[in-house]
């Protein structure tokens, strides 16, 4: 069956019905949407990350730490996420620098959940170096904002080459840094 | 970046708790060598070592480089690669299948091994030494590399480049230390030992270098791929001999901090002793400690560094098909 519209084929995707070309979106390309295009396209490519970088070392130390008590992983299909012991999907973000990505990351998870699995849940950013909690809810809006960040996800990952590198304030902590500009 | 260690003693490598311990063959005083910051081990001397010791090594990502006997690269043991990608490969694949292609790249290899060639003996040429005839040399061949030229046709070229390159050597060296000619296998000379013992130490990085991307270091494109070990490393290191390897051998010979004492000469051979291999990679590691500010990371890189950067930015044309420029020096 061919699907034209990106989303539907994630769903179809997501459901396990038969697609074509599979379409695949992960709470990460989501997030890399809203950061760096370029990165989003190296992240669609595989290519790892340099691990020994120290903000990768960081973001990963946080996440195994933070609230290591009451997180139970949860894997559905082509995302994976925390959830917390009162049932609320909790996203934990080293830093609140970027606020907007993090949040639509989330979103998308609550999206995900409530259109493929029919489930519906609230999140919760977590921040906990800045003991800083922000509660996400999936509005209407916010539903919308997700499907078309799926549309141009789709966009940039059907690009044969990235898109060019853009110097950014924050491009001196990514993990592509020396690989996007060497 | 991580620092690499030099094991030239006899003995035993082993795991000690959390660390690493050298038990040397002659009964002298155990050392322990911390691991947390190495790259690699680079094994002279005849070394014995466990499944237990591999396995820890394997987990902290360290490689080893083996030497054998006359110091001839012998292979490394290296960690379970951590970098793979199917997608890296499958486009080296195709860059190597497309003749087009690998000649572009190939040239650019070839290119940038004469710049870099030709950067040493501009610098000896202002201290001294009448080395015009050797630049016209090396112009000309670099004028003759074109991506339309068949793979043999650019490794005569960098062949022409390298001869000319190397008469300079008898002109940029004292009187008692002559390459004559180059020869290996084995070295008859001592220039020509400190020269393959150079080389070998920048292929072994180039190796480590390679393993940190994931691009698979038997498919390369000046050399034939998998014609001797490592091909792709062989591609890149010509591009670093000149700055790493002949740097320091024109520096240790020239400060006479190499001597024939050094050596070991035997019948048709000369080769470096392990006070003279000493006195080299000490030298050669201090070089690859060096920084220099780089045009587009806006920070200093490390020598080491850059050979990392070269297996990126290749990675970086493979995938995204983006231009490659060969490393070219350019300070």
């Amino acid at each position: 069956m061919t699907v034209a519209d990106p989303v539907d084929r994630l769903l179809a995707t997501a459901r396990g019905e038969p697609v074509n070309e599979p379409f695949r979106v992960t709470g990460v390309m989501v997030q890399y949407y809203y950061v760096c295009k370029r990165e989003l396209w190296f992240e669609s490519r595989n290519l790892e990350i340099d691990r020994e970088n120290a903000t990768v070392v960081r973001g990963t130390r946080v996440d195994e730490t933070a609230y290591s008590d009451k997180r139970e992983n949860l894997h559905l299909g082509m995302i994976s996420l925390d959830l917390l012991d009162d049932g609320r999907v909790v996203e934990v973000k080293p830093s609140s620098t970027l606020t907007e990505p993090a949040e639509m990351q989330l979103s998308y998870y609550l999206w995900y959940l409530d259109r493929v699995a029919d489930i519906q849940r609230d999140g919760v950013l977590a921040h906990p170096r800045e003991r800083k909690r922000e509660p996400v809810e999936l509005t209407t809006e916010r539903s919308e904002k997700v499907e078309t960040a799926i549309r141009g996800i789709h966009d940039i990952v059907s690009q044969s080459s990235p898109p060019p590198a853009e110097e950014k304030p924050f491009c001196d902590s990514c993990a592509y840094h020396d690989f996007c500009w060497c | 970046m991580d620092r690499n260690y030099h094991v030239f003693s006899d003995g035993r490598l082993e795991r000690s708790d959390d660390t690493l311990r050298l038990v040397p063959d002659d009964d002298g005083d155990k050392q322990y060598i911390p691991i947390e910051n190495a790259e690699a081990f680079f094994l002279h001397g005849q070394i014995d070592f466990n499944t237990r010791l591999m396995s820890f090594l394997n987990d902290r990502t360290v490689a080893l480089h083996v030497f054998g006997w006359e110091d001839y690269y012998a292979g490394s043991v290296m960690p379970k690669r951590g970098q793979t990608s199917g997608k890296t490969v499958v486009n080296q694949v195709r860059a190597y299948e497309d003749s087009q292609h690998r000649r572009q790249l190939a040239a650019a290899i070839v290119k940038g091994s004469i710049h870099n060639m030709r950067t040493n003996v501009v610098y000896y040429n202002g201290r001294d030494h009448d080395l015009d005839s050797v630049i016209e040399d090396l112009e000309a061949a670099a004028a003759r590399v074109d991506e339309s030229l068949p793979i043999d046709e650019l490794m005569g070229i960098e062949a022409t480049a390298k001869k000319a390159y190397y008469r300079s050597f008898n002109q940029i060296l004292p009187s008692e230390f002559q390459l004559t000619q180059r020869e290996y296998n084995p070295p008859p000379n001592e220039i020509n030992s400190l020269i393959s013992f150079g080389n070998s130490l920048v292929y072994a990085n180039c190796v480590s270098a390679i393993r940190a991307t994931a691009l698979d270091p038997t498919i390369s494109y000046l050399h034939e791929p998998g014609e001797r070990r490592y091909s792709l490393s062989l591609d890149i290191a010509d591009l670093f001999k000149p700055v790493l390897a002949d740097r320091v051998l024109f520096r240790l010979v020239n400060r006479n901090q190499i001597s024939e004492s050094d050596f070991e000469t035997e019948l048709g051979s000369c080769l470096l002793n392990e006070a003279g291999r000493k006195t080299y990679t000490k030298a050669f590691e201090e070089m690859l400690e060096r920084t220099v500010e780089h045009p587009t990371l806006n920070r200093k890189v490390s020598y080491q560094y850059l050979m990392r950067l070269e297996a990126y930015k290749l990675k970086k044309h493979l995938l995204t098909g983006e231009a490659y420029d060969s490393f070219q020096r350019w300070w």
